[in-house]
Parts: structure tokens; sequence; C-alpha cells
């Protein structure tokens, strides 16, 4: 059975490509992964490696052939001999696939740029002729044992056989094949960051948005030392405000009103009031923010979003709640764009399970703060009333602010945790 | 090996020999395929030289390569889209070193509008406009907001890139200041009506921008050119960037 070698996909708006130059003919042996045809689309010229190890047993679209994504290009069989004339390059195979092949030879008699000599890099080559060292003498652990500067300095600070060279694999390849000495690159290691696999164990390859969210969380963590500090906040007046337009502004807006459009909105408030809050940290300077726009964390199939409510201090309370089901509704439908994503000024997160008391978000860099609600609950809480403490039954929350240090002290930062406070308790929202 | 987000390695390495590129080239991307570096971009300048893409014509060398090499210029054939081009010192050449795989960017069309986008931010930067011209991938001056006249398109930035399993190398050659007539070798990247120009001259005096936001007022010195310009293709090419906006 053979193997058909496709134009693979090379982007959206890409359907084709033109076949620039077959660097193997048919009957010759190639490795898995070896690069067996370059094709050039615009100004990009790809080189397509071979699915798997075989003998080219027929070549289907010629060089200066446009093809279509998906088009043959070859079939190649596995269990093929390959023809006895085949591999009229001999030269090439033993080289790893990452040699410099590429570096076609200059045209006309330019070859005063001589591309042979020892096998090591320009740079390790200057350095060595600099240090007046041989390197000959040098352990060399580049791509196919070429030496690198890092092995220059390294033999020249004599700590040459620090370091073992890279065990070379032999191919796997059937021994009837020009190429079975050929020496392999030596696979990608597999980090394991400490921990042996056991048997009955998932391997989860990172999806790129886990990897971004991964980076980012990682990259914040390190740049900003982060504080947190949680409030209390007795959203009596919300709940009241919320039962009471309810149905007219379900019936007004189409969509229902929850606790999150006032939150966002108490928060922009005291933004206005403590700029700190409101700003990015850059190498030596804090820039406060004209503009505020928030992030409202949101949870969706593919992992975090964090879509942006632009100019949030524009919008009246209904507007703010209107950005809000719009950002929800196309995150889950996944119809955000980039720039619903782009330019947070500050975020606020409502992770929204039962039972989530209080916790503390990551920082969602290049902010300085991040507003976490906690679970809203009626709790048993004491007030006074006539001069009397009582005990009461309240809808409460708690709210966790996360800042870094580096911009907020802890004074603002309270002093805004506890403006926003007074704002829902106060319950002043135009409805 | 992968860099915080919106961050990765610039490494300026002087002058190098094309020849010498080249090598590296292939050594960066054999290191980023094996996963032993990160994303990265090496910023070069090279001594005079024509390189032919995948797609040059011969008829766009308006010389033969014997009057070249007896003028001092090498010549090379190399495996990257585009047509015909030269490169000499006082352009800026970046080779982004990205794996286009792992940054979930497969697409190869992409790239180059991302670092066009770099480009054109790096050159508002510096006070000469620019934009895209449909069809042909580079960096165009913006004749519009230029200031300095209609006329033919002025190409100021060159593109071509190759890809192996999804790791870019060539990239971009930006003429920051340097002796135009060296096109006149050539018809640069086969476009018959176009005019080449560089930084230095788009900001001649006589020919001005209209004033550009923050755009240096000072003559940026070569070394500051290449700052801006690293950045702004980190800025479009790093993990976490955005095409838009």
């Amino acid at each position: 059975m053979s193997i058909a070698v496709e134009l693979p996909s090379l982007g959206e708006s890409v359907f084709e490509g033109t076949v620039s130059r077959w660097l193997v003919g048919e009957g010759e042996w190639v490795e898995v992964d070896q690069p067996i045809v370059e094709v050039t689309t615009d100004k990009v010229d790809a080189e397509i490696p071979a699915p798997s190890a075989g003998v080219i047993e027929s070549i289907h679209a010629a060089e200066g052939d446009v093809v279509e994504v998906g088009a043959v290009l070859a079939r190649i069989d596995p269990d093929g001999k390959p023809a006895a004339n085949a591999s009229s390059e001999p030269a090439r195979v033993p080289a790893p696939p990452t040699a410099p092949e590429a570096a076609a030879p200059p045209v006309g008699p330019a070859s005063a740029h001589s591309l042979d000599g020892p096998a090591a890099t320009p740079v390790a080559r200057r350095v060595a002729e600099n240090a007046a060292i041989d390197l000959r003498e040098v352990q060399g652990t580049g791509s196919a044992g070429r030496v690198t500067k890092d092995d220059v300095l390294r033999h020249q600070s004599g700590a040459a056989e620090m370091r073992a060279p890279i065990p070379v694999q032999p191919v796997q390849a059937a021994p009837t094949t020009p190429v079975a000495a050929a020496p392999r690159k030596p696979a990608r290691p597999a980090p394991t960051f400490g921990y042996e696999l056991q048997p009955g164990d998932r391997v989860i390859p990172m999806t790129p948005m886990r990897r971004i969210i991964s980076d980012h969380m990682v990259y914040s963590k390190r740049t900003s030392p982060h504080v947190g500090t949680v409030a209390e906040v007795d959203l009596s007046q919300i709940v009241r405000l919320r039962n009471k337009h309810k149905r007219a502004f379900q019936d007004s807006y189409g969509i229902g009103l929850t606790f999150l459009p006032f939150i966002v909105h108490a928060v922009v408030r005291a933004l206005r009031e403590f700029p700190a809050l409101n700003a990015s940290v850059t190498n030596d300077a804090i820039i406060e923010k004209q503009d505020i726009h928030i992030g409202v964390a949101t949870e969706t199939e593919k992992g975090l979003v964090v879509p942006v409510v632009r100019n949030a201090d524009r919008l009246s309370l209904a507007g703010t709640a209107m950005a809000i089901d719009d950002l929800a509704t196309r995150a889950r439908t996944k119809k955000l764009s980039a720039d619903d994503l782009k330019g947070g000024t500050f975020t606020i997160s409502n992770p929204g399970r039962q039972g989530n008391l209080y916790g503390f978000a990551i920082i969602n860099q290049p902010q300085v703060g991040i507003l976490r609600m906690g679970e809203i609950a009626k709790r048993a809480v004491v007030r006074s009333l006539d001069d009397e403490d009582a005990i009461v039954i309240r809808t409460m929350m708690y709210m966790a602010l996360s800042y870094d240090h580096r911009a907020v002290d802890g004074a603002p930062a309270n002093g805004f945790l506890f403006r926003i406070r007074e704002l829902l308790e106060a319950g002043e929202f135009d409805l | 090996m992968t860099a915080p987000l919106g961050s990765m390695e610039v490494d300026w390495l002087g002058s190098v020999r094309y020849a010498d590129a080249l090598e590296l080239q292939s050594q960066a991307v054999a290191d980023r395929i094996a996963g032993n570096r990160g994303d990265r971009i090496l910023l070069v300048e090279h001594p005079a030289v024509i390189t032919l893409g995948r797609s040059s014509d011969p008829a766009n060398m308006r010389v033969t390569p014997d009057e070249l090499l007896a003028a001092g210029i090498d010549v090379y054939e190399i495996a990257r889209g585009g047509d015909v081009t030269y490169h000499a010192p006082g352009q800026l050449v970046g080779y982004p070193i990205l794996d286009l795989d792992a940054l979930g960017r497969r697409d190869v069309h992409a790239h180059l509008r991302r670092i066009e986008a770099g480009l054109m931010d790096a050159l508002e930067v510096l006070g000469v406009p620019s934009r895209r011209v449909e069809g042909r991938t580079g960096v165009f001056v913006d004749l519009a907001r230029s200031g300095w006249g209609a006329g033919p398109d002025r190409k100021i930035a060159s593109i071509g890139v190759g890809v192996r399993k999804w790791v870019t190398l060539h990239g971009f050659a930006l003429n920051v200041d340097l002796d135009l007539a060296g096109f006149d070798a050539i018809v640069p990247c086969g476009l018959g009506d176009v005019e080449m120009t560089s930084v230095a001259r788009e900001r001649a005096p006589d020919r001005k921008a209209p004033c550009v936001g923050a755009a240096w007022a000072e003559e940026p010195s070569s070394e500051e050119v290449r700052e801006i310009v690293g950045q702004a293709l980190v800025g479009r090419l790093a993990r976490g960037t955005t095409l838009e906006g």
C-alpha cells in the first residue's frame, strides 16, 4: 500500500501552490520527515516533508505546476526497494534534513564563499579563530555534531567534558536502503518535569489556547507581586432594585438583569476616584490610563477568555448590561474578534458557582488589579436598628481584589475596594 | 521553550555574509525544530548580494551574473518565496525563526501579513507612513500621507519567507539608508512599475512627511532603528500578539 503525499493546507487564504522544485526523484528512498518537494505560494516557499519513510513510487506534479490544497503530489511505498539507478545525488543523503542543503550553490563562479571546512557554525568559527582554538579539538553538540559557539566557549573554559555528546540514534530503516547508516536527528526530548508517567495516566496535549493561558498566568505571577484583600458587601439594595426593575428591563432590552452590570458600574465609578488601579507598569513608570475598559472573565468550552467592555464609564447601567450580554453570547458562540479581547484596563472575574466563598484571581497583564466576585448568598449579619443591635438576614457577597504591589499600596487598594462596597450598598443606580 | 507572552528574543548579529547567514538560519531552524531554542528574530546586514527566490524570472535580472561578480556582488539562488532581491549595507535584514505550529498559526500568508504589520508599525514610529499594496507582498510608502507626491508606488521593504515543518526562515529586508542604485541591477521582486526607496530618502529634509505623531524628529541612529524595528516585529510576531489593530 502506498501513501499519498498531499499538499497540506498552508493557511486560510491559501488554496493552491506552485511546485517549485523536487528534492527527490522517483525510485528514491526517503526518510520520514525528509523534505521531498518545495512548494511556493505568494512569497512563501514551503518544504513538504515525507509523511512516511519509503520509496518514492510516483510523482504527480511537475515543477511549475499549480496544485490545489489536498492534491496528491507523490506516492510513497513504505515497503518499496529503491531503484538501482535512483539516488543520483548520494552526497545529499547522509546529511540530516536540517543540514544547509538549502544553501544552493551560488550561481556562476562565486564560490569564493565556500560553505565547507570544519563542521562549525560561522560564529563558532569566528570565536575559535579569535581565541586561537583548533576547531578539530572541540566536541560539537549542534545538529549533526556541528561545533557551535557555546561548544567553543565551553572548550575554552576547559569544561568540554562536562557535556556528553548528543547520542546518535541508528535509523530503523530496512538495511537494504542506501541511507541505513545515515545518522538521525535526535528526537525532541519530552519534558516530564520530574513526573514519571504511570500506567493508566492520560496525556492531554495543550491546545494553543491552553498554552496561551498557561504562559500568561506564569508570566503574570512572575511579573507582579500579587496582594489580596477581601471585602464583604451587602447587596440587599441591589436585590431590591433588581426585583423592582427585572420585568421592565427584560421587556425593554430583551435580556435579564443580573448582578454583574451593577458590579461593573460600581467598579468603574471607583476607578475614576482611584486611578492608581486603572494603570499599567512599564520599566520605570506607572501609566494611569484615561480610558476605562473592563475585562469580564468568561468561561467558555475552550477555556477562559476575557472580552472587554469598552469605555465602560460612558455606558448606562442598561448599556453595560447589554454589552456584557453581547460579549458573553459571542464568547459562547465563538464569535469574539481579536478586538473584543484587547485593551482591558481592569478585570472582573465572576466564577459564579455555588460554594465559591471567595478566592484571589491572577492579574490580567498588563493591568494592576482584578476583582473576583464570590458567591452571592443570604447570611445572618448584625445591623443596628433604632440603636439596637439585631441579627438580620441580608444578601451578601465577598469581593476579593488582587493588586500589583509594584504600583499600588495597601491604603489606596483598600480605599478602592471599600468605595466599591459603599456604592453597591448605597444602591444608587439609574435604571 | 516558550517565551513569556508578548516577548521574543531578538539577536543583532552585525554584518554577516549571505552564505554564512544561510547557515546560521539553517542552524536556528534546526534548533527551533528540536525545541532547543524558542522563537526569535535574527537581525543582520549583508555585504552587497543578489538573491533569487524560487519564483525568480531570469528576465528580472538586468545584468549578467558575470557583470555582478565583476562589481563585487554575489548571487545566490535560495529556497524562499519571492523573486529577485538585492541586499547591501544600510539595509536591515530580519529573519524571524518562529514555530507557527506551536503558536497555533498554521497560516503562512498570515505570517507575511504579520511581518508587514510589524514593519508598518516601525515605519510609523520612524515617521515614514506606509501601507500594503493589495496583491503585492511587502511594505510600500503611503503616498497619500507621505506629503511628497504621487507617482509610482515606492517600496521600502521586501518580504519573502520559507517554512520547514512550520518553522519559518528568511523574512524581510527594510531599506534604511543604502545606495538605491544597487537595485538598478535588478527588477526588484519582479515589479517593473515600482520604485525602491529607503527610510533615509523618505525622511530627507525636502521630503519630510507631514508631522507624524511621535515620529522621530532627530535622525535615528542605526542602533535606534534596529531597536524600533525589533520591538515592532516582536509586537506582531510574539506569542499572544494580534495582527489586527
